[in-house]
């Protein structure tokens, strides 16, 4: 182990003591420290004014008796105001700068006991920020009986150290993390070890943070929360403000997030602060970051680097200090490489990204989110909904299943959930109500997200659309599209068996139109009823 | 490589003084794990480190893990040369444990030696100085080398400061035959203090003449000390036999009685008043290192403590010497090496 050098103010008050042979019933820190048989001070650099040189002799020489193993190293400091703050700091930083200390070779412990509290607290600051590498050494009266050595501890600063402490911040941490995730018990590993990041991130940066993954995969609410745990941790005032940036197209886009004087266009009746300025002291979130223009993002930019912008007519610049939490479902990279997203604003934003999993890469988590969801509903609509235990099972099975997409995340499970709930007026979901849901989502999936509407739903209803082959699907969809634009069912048929009328002498193409409309249960009267 | 456990049996600092001792005579290396290890501050204390250190700087012996607060320590023993030697010692600490851990190798060293240990003569943690000079000294003079300690200057706790000198004559151990004390020659009650009002020895004095009846006024005497030696307070019993002599002591503390110390030790003297063995129980655990050493002898001593158990187990592995512990009587015990 590494030989102890202590770091102290002499004590002009604590050390001093009549000098005879009752100073040695009293307790004097600088002494008492180096008396303690689990504590060897091998250098001690003692520093005092040049008014109380004929104390440190004494001390000095008491610190002789009981310690020969230690070397007192006198430093002759003169303060003008020894309360003085600034004075105080600059000294002891200059002094921190010239003493020779080598932390590799020796154990440096910074006694904060004696001096003036401005030093005490100077000494605890440089101590904090490494000027002085050591660690606080803290020394005290034994209670009860008169003791010269006293008793002594060391304050590490570095609190996840101490073991109550460290648990109460695991505590904290937890809390927070589950803060983050709205309190939903989620079990996927991936999910919990990014929300363990975040938590740790969002209390420590004010940095911008970029959230990426698909649309509905909680983006959006996920920021509002680590603006809200931020707010609870007074770490942010202000408001959140969330705007989509595909909403914000053409001139108007400017004007949004930079707002505007009155007259500066056409239509600016009145000054606009934009959404930058209602974000000032708090988080703005842009959702869709990559849908924003060139321009725009050459603007925000400059916002988050210096926290001035331009707003549009104005001729000078408008201040605001916020936290940008940028939300996106493209490859950024790739729309730097196509040219549609600034590299220097990705390398900003790229700092703290964080990619949020799509729910079919968690459907562990799709139990807890639904009973989360089935809560918010009755939060919402003052009333609450249950599944029966064989609907829920049901509807469980299916939404665990490689069957279930959820290509939209968790906005179709919280459209599911208030689809059944609203089909349940009686609160209780039962299995006859899974099954529907569960035909409306294998519908909205099977095409909805991959191609665009085919239409059918129109003409038919979800289950039977649910039941269709996609074989049938494609061709039905082209059949029920041409009856719709066609004037009668003659014409439909015409038009839908030209090829093989070109062939044949007789046909009736009509005939053969209602006999297949007739195998999905349509007629040409449901064509010309929703015309 | 002598591995010792050092969380087995009492006496963590005396197990350390004690293998360095025995590491220098035997030239045995040795290690020791858990040093202290049941201990609320567990590892080598400063007073350890101190009596290490001695023990190196007479040998030029290397150490690792020879720090404050070090669970291990591993001595590889050079060899014990004679000469002038000066060691302090810090506050807690006393010149008397130093003097432990390096007087046999001395003892037994090509030449006479000279030691100035400084640092406290009569405190808690250790035998006072008396006891040194008139119950431990005298046997190794009969077992042949001779020894004089001299008491320049006391030391108490917590100032320190005190001062003794050693001349040191070398000259094999004789075994020797301890196993009766003689006719009682008389006995003594002192109490030297400084720096405390004169009262307090007085009250210590008192309290002890009750205790001891038999005693005469004339066996207790109050010794005033020059003021800056202090402050600080003994009472020292001493019971002279024709073979042995025993001091116990009450050291001064801070929140004990004058009374209670007084009680305390004339009550210890009484036990060894009205038994017959020749070593008391700290001169027991002193005459193992000698004994063993001497390769034969035996002495009497009453009920043994841990500390004297754990000191014949470590001499025995340093050694190879088979140590007997026999009882003899109620609280009678034999010790005997061969």
């Amino acid at each position: 182990m590494k030989p102890t050098t202590v770091i102290s103010f002499l004590g002009s008050t604590l050390d001093a003591a009549k000098f005879g042979p009752s100073r040695w019933m009293k307790w004097r820190p600088s002494v008492g420290l180096c008396m303690h048989e689990d504590l060897r001070v091998d250098r001690f650099v003692m520093i005092h004014g040049n008014l109380h040189s004929r104390l440190a002799d004494y001390v000095t020489q008491d610190i002789a008796a009981v310690s020969p193993e230690t070397r007192v190293e006198r430093h002759v400091l003169d303060f003008a105001d020894a309360w003085d703050f600034e004075e105080v700091y600059g000294r002891l930083l200059d002094f921190a700068r010239g003493l020779p200390l080598d932390p590799d070779a020796e154990d440096v412990l910074v006694h904060i006991t004696t001096g003036t509290h401005v030093a005490q607290i100077c000494l605890f600051l440089l101590t904090e920020a490494h000027y002085l590498p050591g660690r606080l050494l803290q020394t005290q009266p034994r209670r009860g009986a008169p003791d010269a050595a006293g008793t002594w501890s060391v304050i590490d600063l570095d609190l996840s150290r101490y073991d109550s402490i460290a648990t109460r911040f695991a505590n904290e941490s937890a809390e927070r993390s589950s803060f983050l995730k709205s309190g939903i018990e989620t079990r996927n590993p991936a999910f919990n070890t990014m929300i363990d990041e975040i938590e740790q991130v969002a209390s420590r940066t004010r940095a911008p943070i970029l959230l990426m993954g698909p649309t509905g995969a909680g983006k959006s609410q996920l920021a509002r929360r680590i603006f809200e745990l931020k707010k609870l941790k007074r770490q942010m005032g202000g408001s959140f403000v969330e705007v989509n940036c595909a909403t914000l197209r053409g001139d108007s886009a400017m004007s949004a997030l930079f707002g505007h004087r009155k007259g500066a266009f056409t239509g600016a009746a009145a000054d606009r602060a934009g959404l930058l300025r209602s974000a000032d002291g708090g988080m703005l979130f842009l959702d869709e970051i990559g849908e924003l223009g060139l321009d725009e993002q050459a603007m925000i930019l400059r916002a988050i680097e210096d926290k001035h912008f331009l707003p549009v007519g104005a001729d000078k610049e408008a201040q605001s200090e916020f936290q940008l939490i940028a939300g996106t479902n493209r490859d950024l990279a790739a729309c730097v490489a196509a040219g549609t997203f600034r590299e220097d604003l990705y390398a900003r934003l790229n700092l703290w990204t964080f990619t949020l999993p799509g729910l079919a890469e968690r459907r562990e988590d799709i139990a807890p989110n639904l009973d989360y969801e089935l809560d918010r509903h009755a939060e919402r609509e003052g009333e609450r909904v249950t599944f029966n235990k064989e609907a829920r099972a049901d509807y469980l099975a299916f939404a665990l299943s490689p069957a279930a997409r959820w290509s939209g995340n968790f906005r179709d499970l919280a459209a599911s959930v208030t689809r059944m709930a609203t089909f349940s007026p009686k609160g209780r979901i039962d299995v006859a109500a899974v099954t529907k849901e569960i035909a409306r989502l294998k519908s909205l999936w099977t095409d909805g997200a991959e191609t665009d509407d085919d239409g059918l739903e129109r003409w038919l209803s979800a289950e039977a659309v649910a039941d269709l082959d996609p074989f049938d699907r494609v061709q039905l969809a082209y059949v029920v599209e041409t009856c719709a634009t066609a004037r009668s069912l003659s014409e439909a048929g015409r038009t839908l068996f030209a090829a093989s009328r070109e062939k044949r002498a007789s046909t009736n193409d009509a005939d053969r139109l209602r006999k297949y409309l007739a195998r999905f249960g349509l007629g040409w009267d449901d064509f010309r009823g929703r015309q | 490589m002598i591995i010792i456990d050092g969380s087995e049996g009492e006496g963590g600092g005396q197990m350390v003084r004690n293998s360095c001792a025995l590491s220098l005579v035997t030239g045995q290396p040795f290690r020791i794990t858990n040093i202290r290890g049941k201990r609320s501050k567990p590892g080598l204390m400063r007073q350890h480190v101190t009596a290490v250190e001695a023990a190196a700087a007479i040998s030029g012996s290397a150490c690792s893990g020879l720090s404050v607060g070090s669970s291990e320590l591993t001595f590889t023993p050079g060899k014990a040369r004679a000469g002038d030697y000066r060691f302090a010692v810090g506050t807690a600490g006393s010149t008397g444990l130093v003097l432990q851990t390096v007087l046999m190798p001395l003892l037994l060293a090509d030449g006479p030696s000279r030691l100035v240990l400084e640092g406290g003569t009569h405190n808690m943690q250790a035998p006072p100085f008396d006891f040194i000079e008139r119950c431990f000294l005298p046997v190794i003079n009969r077992m042949g080398p001779r020894v004089s300690a001299r008491l320049v200057r006391h030391g108490f706790y917590p100032r320190g400061g005190g001062r003794i000198e050693v001349e040191i004559a070398p000259a094999p151990l004789a075994p020797l035959d301890c196993t009766r004390r003689g006719a009682l020659l008389g006995v003594r009650a002192q109490a030297p203090y400084c720096g405390l009002a004169g009262e307090i020895p007085q009250r210590m004095i008192d309290r002890a003449r009750k205790e001891l009846p038999n005693w005469g006024a004339a066996d207790f005497a109050i010794r005033k000390l020059p003021e800056d030696q202090g402050p600080g307070v003994i009472l020292m019993l001493e019971a002279r036999y024709q073979e042995a002599t025993e001091i116990v002591s009450g050291f001064g503390q801070l929140g004990v009685t004058a009374e209670r110390l007084g009680k305390t030790a004339a009550a210890r003297m009484r036990g060894y008043l009205e038994c017959e063995a020749f070593a008391g129980p700290y001169l027991a655990d002193q005459l193992i290192l000698p004994f063993v050493l001497a390769g034969g002898g035996a002495f009497t001593t009453v009920k043994p403590s841990q500390h004297l158990i754990t000191a014949i187990d470590i001499a025995q592995r340093f050694t190879g010497r088979a140590v007997r512990l026999e009882q003899q009587s109620e609280s009678g015990h034999r010790v005997w090496v061969g």
